[in-house]
């Protein structure tokens, strides 16, 4: 049994480990980047320190991309080893306990951040894990527990 | 800190690094460098929209920065400019920090020593 965070990105949900979310916050500025990824368009500021925006969307490939400065309706600051990720999503649900055994392999994704999926209030939500996106991540043990 | 309102992104170099600013056409020593070329092209329009910021690139060159948009000198409080993070460092070497305005808004702080010239990268 872990706790999670549904969050919502256009029509796609989607579930990050509790354990990694440092802050939920409001609207993000940001700046892009000229030689960024899109997957890691940009950076903003928070808490004193620069953090890397990360583009759901791009990870997905669904729903629109961020276009600097503004981002989406909450933003998620996550971390994930050493590094700190801003993340706009456009809804945050409440946090929920999932038992292991609730969480399948996905069915529709293989992509390495997708841990598996599971179902929340009726929609099947991808449980993901973005610290993939950054070089050099090793996942949490409790992350790994779930692939 | 000397900030170029370029309309892709709001960028600076630090003034001491900054050697003279001239018209795009008054720069004959090579191929000027717009960093913000992956963002999209040069914007058009305005009287200072082609100018030049002449810094010293990699190997102490002196290197042409395309400098579209207004151009402004501000003081910056070094609390203010925040490092790139680990993450994207590699991805972005030209670039060395954000700095937060007064009203929250972003620029890129850039590293002129990290910029190589258009001639050089030919060369390599």
């Amino acid at each position: 049994m872990r706790s999670f965070v549904p969050i919502t990105i256009d029509a796609t949900w989607v579930a990050v480990d509790m354990a990694t979310v440092r802050e939920i916050g409001g609207p993000l500025t940001w700046i892009a980047l000229p030689t960024a990824t899109a997957t890691l368009p940009g950076v903003s500021a928070w808490r004193g320190r620069a953090v890397a925006v990360a583009d759901l969307a791009a990870v997905l490939g669904a729903g629109e991309r961020l276009v600097s400065p503004t981002g989406r309706v909450r933003t998620l600051y996550l971390q994930q080893g050493t590094s700190t990720l801003a993340v706009p999503v456009d809804a945050v649900r409440e946090p929920l306990m999932i038992p292991d055994d609730d969480i399948r392999p996905s069915r529709v994704r293989s992509d390495a951040f997708c841990l598996g999926e599971a179902n929340v209030e009726g929609h099947t939500t991808l449980i993901v894990d973005l610290g993939v996106l950054l070089p050099g991540y090793r996942p949490a043990a409790a992350a790994r527990g779930l692939q | 800190m000397v900030h170029v309102h370029d309309p892709r992104a709001r960028w600076g170099v630090p003034a001491s690094q900054v050697l003279r600013i001239i018209p795009a056409a008054e720069w004959q020593a090579g191929p000027a460098v717009d960093l913000l070329a992956p963002m999209g092209p040069v914007p058009s329009g305005g009287a200072h929209a082609r100018r030049v910021m002449i810094v010293y690139g990699a190997g102490d060159r002196e290197t042409a920065l395309l400098a579209t948009g207004t151009i402004n000198i501000d003081d910056v409080d070094s609390t203010n400019v925040l490092p790139l993070p680990d993450t994207l460092a590699a991805t972005a070497p030209e670039v060395s920090a954000i700095v937060v305005a007064h009203d929250a808004s972003l620029s890129l702080l850039l590293k002129p020593s990290a910029v190589i010239s258009p001639d050089d990268s030919r060369a390599s």
